[in-house]
């Protein structure tokens, strides 16, 4: 790393003005979000100061309303988390891009045609009426995604809308909307569901991704990046303790929700959404939802928008015996090694003089005969 | 009649001191865990929990304890009721046994209770739905009863004329009620194992469990008299009656068939025929409860040859004794369902010790006053 | 239970202090006399009840708070002394909420006291430390209680428990908050105040059977159709309600025949009979036998024994 400043990480921190060492320490942090030991800190850091190319990245938006984009570069300052966002080529995103018409339009396609480039997709896919709910330079939707996603390394959906088909999804669904996952089978595809998603996560992810080649481990059933989406809400919300000694907000403004007891009674989707915002909050980790007195309303689940936003959800990701004992667990005392050795050696004992006596019973047998008839 | 019999030499005993003094130091170690019992806890002496909070004290001490102090009422119904004085000589020594065997159930209730300093409770609160009620009260009586029937000996020995006169009048009624008394609480002993049924392994499961629990008990009650005798005789240098001892083994052949017919019949009526082949530890304890420990030794004691050979009538005796254990254990600790159990070295201790202390009793009774004594 | 039992216990008590005063002239005359609960176990089929619908209950383990506040316990300890999650029901959690999961299905229960119609532990317990309130609660003297533990080996649904650490230990077990007044001042239960979704509630038994009946009929797909306590074991005054079948949430399958007449044939009919018939039995041999020794000693004037 000397001085010429060939590197891309270090010219993005020399136009910044930010340190190497704070460099390092966010390569520690995101080690930590993605949920890997803080020596990959180090790896991290040092696979990110080879890059000598940026990644290519086509940015999809389709039935959005680019909240997630608005999610994903607001930054209340230049951060560390901006030289990542130098070490890829954001080749096509409509909001953010200068160009436009087709002049944009030939740009990605010129992408799609060298190929090895990142797809992320945000917002939803119409398919109701020939799909003409959504269309840009006279193609629909679906057919840009397929175009898009032909040569593509990898999908990412950002957003419920590209991941489950959040909003536009929601009942009575009128575009026919569409996840990405109905859509593309032959491409490896990781959802960060959110509404929006959150911006750390999308980082996370670019950085897994340039870090060692592949998206991070997901879930089979709903491509969720297991680092962000593993745990439940519930299971690390600073409230849990107002749960678990049921003290529970009963009414907006009420004596507990001023003590910042558990949302539970108020419709708090917690106990039923997977996501790391307890961890790593949201605004630059100022705060989230429920820190700020409102229930999550479990936006990153499928369908979320479905459920009544102020009603109770039914408790179903609970596993035994970590939280809760579990049927058929009876009190038991641990059974000690000398309890076991002194009724062994006394069973023994008891045993043994019972099959003495027997054997010893020819021997002694005919003496006692002899006895006997010397008796009555 | 009411002379004063010199007390029995025992010549052989003094010869080993060695046991005494065994005997002794294991007495002794038990007083101590008693102590530590009852400053500490049942808690902290016992491997008792809540799944499962009879263990061996009440199973062993009590359960069986008063089975095989069934002698006492089985020979006083014999000798004073039924008028057979020729088994008189072994009267004595069968009732000093089992006194000595209900002082250690009661110590070990005592122990086993949770406060034993409200062991008069039963005199005072009663429900008198309650099989336990009954079995507490019927051993307090009763063990007082033995008691004043072991007293004509004591007095006899100290020469109290007066008093002895007194307990002799009473002596017939007392023997009645011993008898009305012990069948009363050996049967209530199964009874107990009734309300408790869903802990009862299948084979043994049955609503007739008093009435097998007292005809066993009588039978036991035969054999351990026949054992008594013989252990008095070796040990302190006296014949064993060996025609009365012939005389009881054929009638606990005749009381162990009746016992075996109403346990087959209870086994079928029950349904408790299908765990016959189920597997397990239960089921080849039931066999070797009811072939070993019935069926043999019933036949063994009708040949006459073994009746009147003094060591096989003593080993029969010994297998009929067993086999009553093995049924009180099978139904009690063995084949009692609940979490995982093993006594704790304390507990065996005070079971030993209080064996131990009851053993250097009768030597120094015997000793000391008339219990072997022909003369009446 | 009834007419029968009261007779029994007249005839127990003559019999209890005929016994008595051969012996223990004056124990046994304050045995039949000063005895404080022994008169007669009354069961109070149509008392006070507690509904629990698990497929409402969220697993949120208020009732179980609820209860150790309005109880007093304290709180659960480890086999090493610190402080941790009940597992089960102990001498220190009267209630507390269990989870059933398989791979299809799961549900939560909160296991306590069923408070019996005609529990197997007041019949149990010799001295009458365990009885059945007019609230038709089971409810526990600790005054009287001396440690035997047959309630706890009696239960068909092992819910009484023991202090084991303690020195001077009870039996501990949910009592439908009768110990702590609630009910005598017209207060529900702690548990079901607690709760925030509904899944416990407490009135009349008829009442909240017809209600169970009611939610069964009106959602047949979401309920197992039964409900656990109706008839089990004579039934209970904890009623149940699930979407799981009941073995899986760790209930026994029981009959409908209660406890306590397990042992209606041999106490009610036995011990009398044995106390009348051995007496006479004996009495009788003992005469008759004694008569026949006579006539032979006259005829032989020896002693029969050598």
């Amino acid at each position: 790393m000397e001085s010429n400043g060939r590197s891309l990480v270090e010219k993005s921190l020399i136009a910044r003005g930010i340190s190497r060492r704070d460099f390092f320490k966010y390569c520690a942090l995101v080690a930590g979000t993605l949920a890997l030991p803080t020596s990959y800190g180090l790896r991290v850091a040092e696979a990110l100061e080879k890059k000598s190319e940026r990644l290519p990245v086509i940015w999809l938006e389709l039935q959005d309303c680019a909240g997630c984009s608005e999610s994903f570069t607001r930054a209340a300052k230049p951060s560390a988390a901006d030289v990542v966002l130098d070490l890829i080529s954001l080749n096509y995103h409509e909001t953010l891009m200068a160009t436009a018409g087709t002049q944009a339009e030939k740009l990605r396609e010129d992408t799609i045609k060298v190929g090895g480039y990142l797809v992320i997709v945000e917002g939803a896919i119409p398919s109701s009426e020939g799909d003409i709910y959504c269309t840009i330079g006279g193609k629909t939707a679906e057919q840009i995604l397929h175009d898009t996603v032909k040569n593509a390394v990898a999908v990412v959906s950002v957003g419920s809308c590209s991941s489950f088909g959040g909003l536009p999804k929601t009942y009575p669904n009128p575009t026919g909307a569409k996840r990405v996952m109905d859509l593309v089978k032959d491409k490896p595809i990781l959802n960060l569901p959110g509404c929006p998603v959150n911006a750390v996560n999308i980082t996370a992810t670019l950085v897994h991704f340039l870090t060692f080649g592949k998206l991070p481990a997901i879930d089979d059933k709903l491509h969720r990046p297991l680092f962000a989406y593993g745990s439940l809400i519930h299971n690390n919300c600073p409230r849990r303790g107002h749960f678990n000694r049921g003290k529970f907000v009963r009414e907006w403004g009420d004596e507990g929700h001023k003590k910042g007891w558990c949302l539970y009674k108020m419709g708090c989707k917690g106990p039923v959404t997977f996501s790391n915002c307890p961890l790593v909050k949201w605004n630059d980790s100022v705060s989230w939802p429920i820190g700020s007195g409102h229930g999550c309303i479990g936006c990153t689940e499928p369908d979320f928008w479905d459920h009544p936003l102020y009603l109770p959800v039914k408790i179903q990701e609970v596993s035994p015996p970590a939280f809760y004992p579990a049927v058929g667990v009876e009190t038991e005392k641990p059974i000690d090694a000398t309890s076991v050795a002194v009724t062994g050696a006394i069973a023994g004992a008891i045993l043994g003089a019972v099959g003495a006596a027997a054997v010893t019973k020819n021997r002694h047998s005919k003496d006692g005969n002899g006895q006997s008839s010397g008796e009555s | 009649m009411t002379t004063i019999v010199k007390p029995v030499n025992a010549r052989r005993s003094i010869s080993i001191p060695w046991g005494h003094i065994f005997l002794w130091i294991l007495a002794t170690l038990g007083a101590v865990v008693a102590v530590y019992r009852l400053f500490y806890g049942l808690g902290a002496a016992t491997n008792l929990s809540d799944g499962r909070p009879w263990g061996l004290w009440i199973s062993f001490d009590v359960v069986t304890g008063v089975a095989l102090a069934a002698g006492g009422f089985t020979i006083g119904f014999i000798v004073k009721i039924l008028h057979l004085k020729r088994f008189y000589p072994i009267l004595r020594p069968t009732i000093l046994t089992a006194f000595l065997g209900y002082v250690i159930a009661a110590s070990s209730v005592v122990l086993d209770i949770g406060l034993p300093w409200r062991i008069w409770h039963p005199l005072v609160y009663q429900n008198f739905h309650s099989p336990m009620l009954e079995v507490a009260l019927c051993v307090m009586t009763y063990t007082t009863v033995l008691a004043l029937e072991v007293s004509d000996p004591f007095f006899e020995g100290m020469g109290w004329k007066s008093a002895k006169r007194v307990v002799e009048v009473f002596m017939i009624p007392l023997m009645v009620l011993g008898v009305v008394l012990s069948t009363m609480h050996q049967s209530s002993l199964g009874t107990l194992f009734v309300l408790a049924s869903k802990r009862v392994f299948g084979l043994w499961k049955t609503g007739y469990l008093p009435l097998l629990f007292f005809i066993s008990a009588v039978a036991v009650g035969l054999a351990m008299t026949i054992l008594e005798a013989n252990f008095a005789a070796s040990a302190y240098d006296m014949d064993a009656e060996q025609d009365l001892l012939g005389d009881l083994g054929l009638y606990a052949a005749w009381v162990l068939l009746t016992y075996l017919v109403i346990k087959i019949s209870t086994l079928v009526g029950s349904g408790g025929v299908r765990d016959l082949w189920s597997g397990g530890i239960n089921n080849v304890l039931y066999f070797v409860e009811v072939i070993g420990g019935i069926i043999l030794p019933m036949i063994l004691l009708f040949i006459p040859s073994i009746r009147k050979s003094r060591k096989a009538l003593f080993r029969t005796a010994w297998i009929v004794v067993l086999g009553v254990v093995l049924n009180r254990l099978d139904v009690s600790f063995f084949g009692f369902a609940g979490t995982p159990y093993i006594p704790t070295w304390m507990e065996w201790a005070i079971n030993i010790s209080m064996i131990s202390a009851a053993i250097l009793f009768y030597d120094f009774f015997v000793r000391h006053f008339p219990i072997f004594n022909n003369e009446h | 239970m009834g007419n029968k039992t009261l007779d029994r216990r007249e005839f127990l008590k003559i019999a209890g202090a005929s016994v008595g005063g051969l012996l223990l002239t004056a124990g046994g005359a304050a045995a039949a006399e000063s005895s404080k609960t022994g008169d007669g176990i009354k069961s109070v089929p149509n008392g006070y009840a507690m509904l629990y619908d698990a497929t409402k209950c969220v697993g949120c383990r208020a009732c179980q708070t609820a209860c150790r506040e309005a109880n007093h316990t304290p709180p659960e300890l480890d086999v090493t002394g610190n402080y941790d999650e009940p597992m089960d029901l102990s001498g220190d959690t009267w209630t507390l909420i269990k989870l059933y999961k398989d791979p299809s299905e799961s549900s939560f229960v909160k296991k306590q006291c069923m408070h019996c119609i005609d529990p197997a532990c007041v019949t149990a317990c010799p001295l009458g430390a365990l009885h059945i309130t007019p609230e038709g609660a089971v409810a526990y003297h600790q005054d009287i209680c001396f440690g035997c533990r047959y309630c706890m080996v009696a239960c068909p649904f092992e819910v009484p428990r023991y202090q084991w650490r303690s020195v001077t230990p009870y039996i501990q077990k949910c009592d439908f908050c009768v110990s702590n007044g609630r009910l005598e001042h017209g207060e529900t239960p702690a548990c079901v105040v607690a709760c925030p979704t509904g899944a416990l509630k407490f009135g009349t038994r008829p009442e909240l059977l017809s209600e169970a009946h009611e939610r069964i009929k009106k959602e047949t797909n979401t309920y197992v159709d039964h409900i656990f306590g109706e008839h089990e074991a004579g039934g209970t005054h904890a009623l149940y309600l699930s979407a799981v079948p009941f073995e899986k949430l760790g209930f026994p399958k029981l009959n409908d025949t209660p406890y306590p007449a397990k042992i209606t044939i041999p106490l009610d009919i036995g011990v009398p009979g044995i106390i009348v018939g051995m007496t006479t039995f004996a009495t009788g041999t003992y005469f008759v036998t004694g008569r026949k020794e006579e006539r032979t000693k006259k005829e032989e004037t020896h002693d029969n024994d050598s």
